[in-house]
């Protein structure tokens, strides 16, 4: 497979070059290091997949995927960001890219992903999907903690934050009596029966950090 | 709205009154104490005598001094000059003194120019009375005490002059602060801009090397090594990320003020639990200073609201027209007392304002004990880019 790569930072395609180089089946064909070169890159050389950072000098992230998919609709753009996928990814792909990775990701995934969208499929890690699939749901109907009061959902918060009965009562000015009353009304509402599977839903649904 | 009896009358007095100046430049002051600029001095009299004597008595204070000889000149004078202290005959034909000086305080220009009505002896004090509800400063008697008549006008020189220098030096400090705050957001710009590449890239680039000397490695103790590098780097690209963040969002600048706003909120509320509702219009991409703006005084907003308000829940909207982007951020907490409002340790809410301000922009400030805050903050757009 035939792959260009594009970077601003010489460290970032040096890496990428060695990397990909380990693999048999892919072939750097050139390397660009912003939006205007990737562009004529794009137009001299054969390649199937673009592999490029979303935010380099020149042309915008957006612009660039949306530029080579109407020139090339057969060939993948793959985005390689600094920029965290929860903010970014889904605006990539709406503009036409056929995957976006963040520069964290393992480089198994990377290669996997090229493999994959340069196949004409599409690549989403499993968190951004898992994050679809929720979105995708909680459409369907209201999610769990919209139930509570703003209240209780404080309360639930400070729970999932690992605070104690006592803390939360002392930062909310409220007696601890009260504190477990609400914790009881947001266990029974939202069908749970633990501190433990509460955390777990907060996290699971981006409520907490 | 100029009355209608405002008309250019009566040219051939004051084409008099202009050649008495003319043929006595030796009265115009001459000397001037300090360097300060002169303040204008205006004097109304309809007996060129009097003008004179007034102009020769006053050309010793070496300020500005203009004349009119009747009302409706005096009042065209008032609509283009700022002037220190206008010396008022009440007793004029067409207009008298005190209509003159009910319309000129009538004029938003020179709604606080003192005014020092000259009356003849006989109009005692039911005149006297009659000036102080027209807004008169001073009143004096004709014939006029030289002496009195002097320092009183050298008083309101005095003061005109110090407020001129109090409205410059405030003109100043707001100039001072808007070019600190816009020096902070270039430099924090800039450095979350070199952190998050430059730092941010050369770890990237530093994951990669050590990926590719562990697909080399054979032993598990060194695989284990590179693994923990690994990780190591992750959290350090994490950490620049939340500083570049924290310094200046990468969104403002490249998904523009409403996905910013957003996604502002939503960090509010993963990072304090109160829940935060955002009614957003669609996205548009809005003049770079003012969306900056808006998004600081927004999240001065969120940190007093996390400070304290006490508050469960936050509901903001951001609507933008054809000509200004409007914010109001409600919360359900104990609500802002009067006196915070204006404290001198309201700082922030000072800073609010003055953001706003530049951009011709406004913030205000409305709480009712146990009944919650309510901010709303106007700016204008100056023209969509």
């Amino acid at each position: 497979m035939k792959v260009i790569i594009a970077d601003d930072h010489p460290v970032v395609r040096q890496g990428l070059r060695q990397m990909l180089a380990l693999e048999q089946d892919l072939t750097v064909v050139g390397e660009a290091k912003n939006g205007q070169e990737v562009v004529e890159l794009s137009r001299r050389v054969p390649w199937e997949v673009a592999v490029l950072d979303y935010n380099m000098p020149g042309k915008n992230g957006l612009e660039l995927i949306k530029e080579l998919r109407q020139r090339y609709p057969g060939r993948a753009v793959l985005i390689l960001s600094m920029y965290p996928e929860d903010r970014y990814a889904v605006r990539a792909l709406k503009a036409g890219a056929a995957g976006y990775l963040t520069k964290e990701s393992a480089p198994e995934e990377l290669v996997s992903a090229i493999r994959k969208v340069a196949g004409g499929g599409r690549y989403v890690t499993p968190t951004l999907g898992e994050k679809l699939a929720l979105e995708l749901e909680d459409n369907r109907g209201k999610p769990l903690h919209e139930t509570l009061s703003d209240r209780e959902y404080q309360v639930m918060w400070m729970i999932a934050s690992g605070k104690t009965v006592r803390q939360i009562a002392d930062e909310l000015f409220l007696s601890p009596n009260t504190v477990s009353t609400h914790r009881t009304r947001i266990l029974r509402k939202m069908n749970m029966k633990s501190n433990a599977e509460l955390m777990h839903y907060a996290i699971a649904h981006h409520l907490v950090d | 709205m100029p009355p209608s009896s405002i008309t250019p009358s009566d040219t051939s007095s004051s084409a008099s009154l202009n050649s008495i100046a003319e043929a006595l430049p030796e009265l115009l002051p001459a000397e001037r104490p300090e360097s300060a600029p002169q303040a204008k001095i205006l004097l109304v009299d309809d007996e060129p005598k009097s003008l004179f004597a007034l102009q020769e008595l006053l050309s010793g204070l070496g300020q500005n001094l203009m004349v009119a000889q009747s009302g409706e000149e005096a009042l065209r004078l008032a609509l283009k000059n700022d002037f220190a202290v206008i010396l008022l005959d009440v007793r004029m034909p067409g207009i008298d003194g005190f209509e003159t000086a009910r319309l000129v305080r009538g004029r938003e220009r020179s709604r606080l120019t003192p005014i020092i009505f000259l009356t003849a002896a006989a109009d005692e004090m039911s005149s006297m009375f009659r000036g102080y509800e027209v807004g008169a400063v001073d009143y004096l008697q004709k014939p006029v005490v030289p002496e009195i008549l002097k320092s009183k006008v050298a008083v309101f020189v005095e003061l005109h002059r110090k407020n001129e220098r109090l409205r410059e030096s405030e003109e100043k400090l707001r100039r001072l602060a808007a070019h600190l705050i816009s020096i902070r957001e270039e430099e924090r710009a800039h450095i979350a801009r070199e952190i998050h590449d430059e730092l941010g890239q050369v770890l990237t680039g530093l994951k990669m090397e050590v990926t590719w000397l562990a697909k080399r490695l054979k032993e598990k103790p060194l695989v284990e090594k590179t693994d923990s590098m690994c990780k190591l780097i992750d959290t350090t690209v994490q950490t620049v990320r939340k500083i570049a963040t924290g310094l200046r969002p990468e969104m403002l600048d490249d998904m523009g003020l409403i996905a910013a706003v957003g996604w502002q909120a939503k960090e509010f509320q993963k990072r304090t639990g109160i829940r935060t509702r955002a009614k957003l219009p669609p996205e548009v991409k809005l003049d770079i200073d003012v969306s900056t703006t808006m998004f600081r005084i927004f999240q001065e907003i969120l940190t007093n609201v996390a400070r304290h308000s006490r508050a469960t829940r936050v509901d903001l909207d951001l609507s933008v027209a054809e000509d200004r982007v409007a914010l109001e951020v409600v919360d359900n907490g104990v609500g802002i007392a009067e006196s915070d409002l204006n404290g001198k340790k309201s700082l922030g809410l000072l800073g609010m304002n003055e953001r706003a301000l530049l951009f011709g922009g406004e913030v205000r400030i409305t709480g009712t004990p146990g009944h919650g805050t309510r901010v709303s903050v106007s700016i204008p757009l100056r023209e969509r880019t």
